[in-house]
């Protein structure tokens, strides 16, 4: 803790290192300085009053058969833990987060990479471009849930216009069949936070040094060469970025499954963050749904380690290569 | 910035303080702090009540303003929380000691929770209606609304389901008279089709209403099997329960139900396609009356989003016998719901004025009747159909009437003797059955296990 490091104001350093002074001198009021306590203090408070004991709290709730209500709670120690990895719509959950990390990442990184790459070329309307594609990160998912629910409905406007282009044997009732709901949800999540990966790419770009892009030119490298080959590789540090909150963001991924689908239909956009609620709330199970948040709480830890430490060793990989050069 | 301390233990022992000074504010705060204390005065102060219904806050307002007439100086606030949220909020509300003084409580899963949080209401109906007060008010209402003996809330109103309603305008128009049986149903849905009209429509993603028409089926096959398999007295895994799935498949893949029902809700989604005249018939319950009346319909189709749109004239019509056994599918009902006064309050007596007046006087009954919305618990108590205008009278007054007398012999529970685990179990098994990725008997026998793991619970 920073805040522990107090000096004896206006005594030699000697005595700050632990000397004491004699006798007569030390009737000198020590006065301790505390540098920047006061400032982290409520902070400090804050973080481990409430997030840690949150936390801690939780991890004991987990331990317990409880609705969350009752006054006399049942202890049953890991009980719910060994019950969630025998529970097929935890794993289904499970399946759903990483299939939807992959594919929204996947996708989102190539639309934004292509985005920003297209919006460096100085076209004609960038701006207006930039500001199509950023809008969907400013809206609420509580506001664009309905629209999307009315979109994609049997009887929605998707399926009026496959209908009205020649491609009506297309037609679904997209969400209301699981085959098609959890794409649903990608196709939605994608739309709205591709805006987020543009403009870090974007951002990321304008850090790269031009005469390497020219020097590559004059190597001959074409368009492709040149994002694959110099671009690519430059902006490494965003993609790891953004796959580190792509992943914490699966996890967390509530607000468009269950606003568009409710988790449906039979749970086919069930995720760890909709399954906590409806076990926690909805079926009154506080320890299960507590035992649920732990575990994403230690994949969510695990998931960003693992991302940080490959990020950091393709790096020290790569400074190595170009020292040994 | 450097703050002085007379040395490092001070300073030490300044931050424990601090933390712990902190957490225990946290702690303080969240604790429950359980207030037996004064109930406040009977006759004047402040409550607030939460609830999910009147989902109308007119409906609400024009109750308040009735009670005020008796009781000026009783100020009742009405939180209307949706239905889906209600839960989470009331949850959190009566741990805490904010939460509200007066709230709704609903047979089943929400008394089985929330209960324990409300004060007896015996003592309430006792001092109202005398010591036979139980002969005064509906026996379904009453049962739903009791848990271990104690009467968690004076039940308001009364619901029953187990019929459908038809857009009698749609009917007429095609030439169609309302299904009896499953082949007629087929055929009806079928003449809509070809007319580009919707025919039935149903929330399936909510599990309510699933189960009105999985119990409705079930009662076509055998009568009463769905209320023991509730009771625990017969598995979810009989025969009979395994026919109702699939019997439910067959409304999917008949092409009565309409495409996409697994991804609707009943409300708004199904509710509004029916008021705005797309489908012509819906499962829903007595709840639905209102939407007879030439103002309630009005409202809706306004609700739905619906700019000048007309209203049309509904029916009730029996549940088709599906199952081709005889059967005319029996209704069912609970209570609709109930006033609970939260044990915390520190205005519980003028809490319980409010929900006696309403629940137990012949005044405050007869407000509820008038509206259609939920029926009355107090026996006596019937619409006054002087005051209330049909959308089309001739057509709407004897069906509305017969139903209205029909619910009064009404004795099976709808949601009442079932868990939100076993309510979620009988989501699952119709989605997973109308979806295809069970078969009826996989998904009685996961049905089955699901009851039995939330019993042993």
């Amino acid at each position: 803790m920073t805040a522990s490091v107090v000096r004896t104001q206006g005594a030699p350093r000697s005595a700050a290192k632990g000397d004491r002074s004699p006798r007569g001198t030390g009737r000198r009021r020590r006065r301790l300085q505390a540098s920047g306590l006061p400032w982290i203090l409520p902070a400090l408070v804050l973080g481990i009053g409430l997030i840690y004991y949150c936390i801690g709290y939780t991890g004991y709730i987990s331990l317990l058969n409880w609705d969350g209500l009752s006054p006399e709670p049942e202890w049953v120690a890991l009980h719910n833990y060994v019950r969630i990895f025998q529970d097929p719509v935890f794993w289904k959950a499970v399946s759903h987060t990483i299939v939807f990390f992959i594919v929204t990442f996947g996708l989102q990184t190539v639309f934004g990479l292509v985005f920003a790459v297209m919006m460096h070329s100085k076209i004609k309307l960038g701006v207006l471009y930039k500001v199509i594609v950023f809008v969907p990160v400013v809206l609420a998912p509580a506001i664009t849930a309905p629209v999307f629910r009315q979109l994609f409905a049997a009887n929605g406007q998707f399926n009026w216009l496959l209908e009205h282009i020649g491609l009506g044997f297309l037609a679904q009732p997209w969400i209301g069949q699981e085959s098609t709901a959890l794409p649903v949800i990608m196709v939605i999540t994608i739309w709205q936070w591709t805006g987020l990966t543009f403009v870090l790419y974007f951002a990321a770009m304008s850090q790269i040094d031009q005469s390497m892009i020219e020097a590559a030119r004059i190597d001959g490298a074409g368009n492709l060469r040149t994002l694959i080959s110099i671009i690519w590789p430059s902006v490494r540090g965003t993609t790891v970025a953004l796959a580190i909150l792509s992943a914490i963001g699966a996890l967390k991924t509530f607000d468009v499954p269950w606003l568009v689908t409710v988790a449906g239909p039979n749970n086919a956009t069930q995720f760890l963050g909709t399954y906590i609620y409806q076990t926690t709330i909805q079926l009154a199970h506080a320890g299960y749904g507590a035992a649920l948040s732990v575990i994403l709480l230690v994949v969510a830890l695990g998931m960003a380690i693992i991302f940080q430490t490959a990020g950091r060793e393709r790096s020290e990989k790569s400074t190595i290569r170009k020292g040994a050069r | 910035m450097h703050l002085p301390f007379r040395s490092k233990k001070a300073l030490r022992a300044a931050a424990v303080a601090a933390m712990v000074g902190m957490t225990a504010l946290g702690l303080t705060a969240c604790s429950s702090g359980s207030n037996q204390g004064s109930s406040g005065s009977a006759t004047k102060g402040t409550i607030n009540w939460w609830g999910w219904t009147p989902t109308n806050s007119q409906e609400a307002k024009d109750f308040i303003a009735q009670f005020n007439k008796k009781y000026p100086d009783i100020k009742v606030n009405f939180k209307l929380i949706d239905i889906t949220s209600y839960d989470a909020t009331i949850r959190a509300a009566l741990a805490s000691s904010a939460g509200p003084d007066l709230f709704d409580l609903q047979p089943g899963a929400r008394v089985q929770q929330f209960g324990p949080y409300a004060e007896d209401m015996t003592p309430v109906a006792k001092a109202a209606l005398g010591s036979d007060w139980k002969s005064k008010i509906a026996p379904i209402a009453i049962s739903g609304m009791t848990l271990k003996g104690k009467l968690t809330a004076l039940p308001v109103g009364s619901t029953y389901a187990g019929m459908l309603w038809i857009n009698s305008q749609l009917f007429d128009k095609y030439g169609l008279k309302p299904p009896t049986t499953l082949n007629e149903w087929k055929k009806d849905c079928q003449v809509f089709k070809q007319n580009g009209v919707g025919c039935f429509v149903q929330g399936a993603a909510q599990e309510g209403f699933d189960q009105d028409t999985l119990q409705s089926i079930a009662n076509s096959i055998q009568p009463g099997l769905w209320t023991k398999a509730s009771q625990g007295k017969a598995k979810w895994n009989d025969p009979v329960i395994v026919k109702t799935l699939t019997i439910w498949k067959d409304l999917f893949d008949s092409g009565i139900m309409q495409a996409g029902a697994l991804g609707a809700q009943q409300y708004p989604d199904a509710n509004n396609q029916f008021l705005t005249g797309k489908y012509a018939m819906i499962m829903m319950g007595t709840w639905y009356t209102q939407y007879a009346t030439e103002n309630a319909m009005n409202e809706a189709i306004s609700a739905a989003g619906v700019a000048g749109a007309k209203t049309f004239p509904i029916l009730p019509i029996a549940f088709p016998d599906v199952a081709g056994k005889g059967h005319v599918s029996e209704m069912y009902g609970d209570a609709d719901y109930g006033l609970a006064v939260a044990s915390k309050s520190k205005n519980r007596a003028a809490a319980e004025t409010f929900a006696k007046w309403i629940a137990t006087t012949k005044e405050g009954q007869q407000v509820i009747a008038n509206r259609l919305d939920t029926l009355p618990t107090l026996k006596g108590v019937k619409p006054d159909f002087a005051q209330i205008k049909f959308v089309d009278p001739n057509l709407q007054s004897t069906p509305v009437n017969d139903l209205l007398k029909k619910v009064g012999s009404v004795t099976e529970p709808r949601e009442a003797l079932l868990s939100a685990d076993v309510q979620n179990a009988i989501l699952a098994a119709a989605q997973s059955v109308a979806g295809g990725s069970a078969s009826p008997q996989q998904a009685a026998d996961t049905l089955e296990k699901a009851a039995q793991a939330a019993a042993n619970q």
